[in-house]
């Protein structure tokens, strides 16, 4: 029988999910990587990285890029974001496992 | 939406979001489309003048490493701007896949045609070699590359299958000659036309919107 309530509110949000899904496939990405992948708006992005950063999933990354030497903001996820990730793909798993017809 | 609630369209959705954009996040394009564009272009021409004005081995062999040496710097300088407007590092871990996949079949593929030509005048074989291990190197990306280019990749490789079956049975086309216009004759039909058709094809499909943003 599925817990349901293991279901992570903060991943679930779309967006926020592919955010996470992008840092878990590679981490660090960009602030503008992450913009153009997703096609998210500058304010949308920042809100919903903060949220994730707020709840621990996400770490800020201040670097400077490799040519020019301008500061560039990058975003990496946690161990703790990397388990609640994992946690919350095995959830849905699950649901489709359980509804499949037998 | 209550996660009790969750349907199971609703995660089937889910699921196949974070498929997607991990497969997205692990592609890797090797050739940018402009490059291939310019390279493709330059490719017809300098195959056009082989056709028209055969030249001697020498200078078939010539041109061509100038046709490789223009489009290679004009992909390397495309690739590394993409990265520095995308703000990442121009060495990462898809570039260096990449180099592991491309390198050695376009080495051993260089290698051995440049061979033919300077000790054989084999320009033909030399051709078909070129051809076949490009697709080769192509072929090796497949697993992080964009759909084009696995396309690109086998359009090379059946190209020059069919190409050298015929070459070797019945010596086609046989009604050119000599063996310099040939030659020049498969790099066109392929390193120009084909790379043409990668660079069109890119540039007319848009990138599909997977997610719509909402806070």
């Amino acid at each position: 029988m599925i817990d349901f309530s293991q279901l992570d509110r903060v991943i679930h949000e779309k967006s926020r999910l592919s955010i996470m899904t992008l840092l878990a496939s590679r981490s660090p990405w960009s602030f503008q990587e992450l913009k153009t992948e997703l096609s998210m708006s500058d304010g949308n992005l920042i809100t919903h990285l903060r949220t994730l950063t707020k709840e621990g999933y996400v770490r800020e990354l201040k670097t400077t890029a490799g040519d020019s030497g301008r500061p560039m903001t990058q975003y990496e996820i946690t161990g703790a974001g990397n388990s609640a990730f994992r946690a919350y793909v095995k959830v849905l798993e699950a649901i489709v496992q359980q509804s499949r017809p037998k | 939406m209550a996660a009790s609630d969750l349907p199971h369209d609703t995660a089937l959705e889910h699921l196949r979001i974070i498929r997607t954009l991990m497969e997205r996040a692990n592609i890797y394009r090797a050739v940018s489309a402009t490059a291939a564009l310019c390279g493709g272009v330059l490719g017809l021409g300098v195959a056009a003048w082989g056709l028209m004005m055969p030249p001697s081995p020498q200078m078939f062999l010539a041109a061509w490493i100038g046709v490789l040496c223009l489009s290679g710097l004009a992909n390397l300088f495309l690739l590394m701007r993409e990265s520095q407007d995308k703000g990442q590092p121009f060495i990462t871990d898809g570039l260096r896949m990449a180099l592991r996949a491309v390198v050695p079949p376009l080495l051993t593929g260089g290698v051995v045609g440049v061979c033919l030509i300077v000790f054989r005048q084999q320009m033909e074989l030399a051709s078909l070699i070129w051809i076949l291990c490009y697709g080769l190197a192509l072929q090796g990306t497949v697993s992080f590359a964009p759909r084009s280019i696995i396309h690109l990749a086998r359009a090379f490789l059946i190209a020059g299958q069919i190409l050298t079956v015929l070459w070797l049975w019945k010596g086609w086309p046989d009604m050119i000659s000599p063996p310099v216009a040939v030659a020049s004759l498969y790099m066109g039909g392929t390193f120009g036309l084909f790379h043409i058709v990668y660079g069109v094809a890119v540039f007319l499909s848009q990138p599909k919107e997977l997610v719509t943003s909402h806070s």
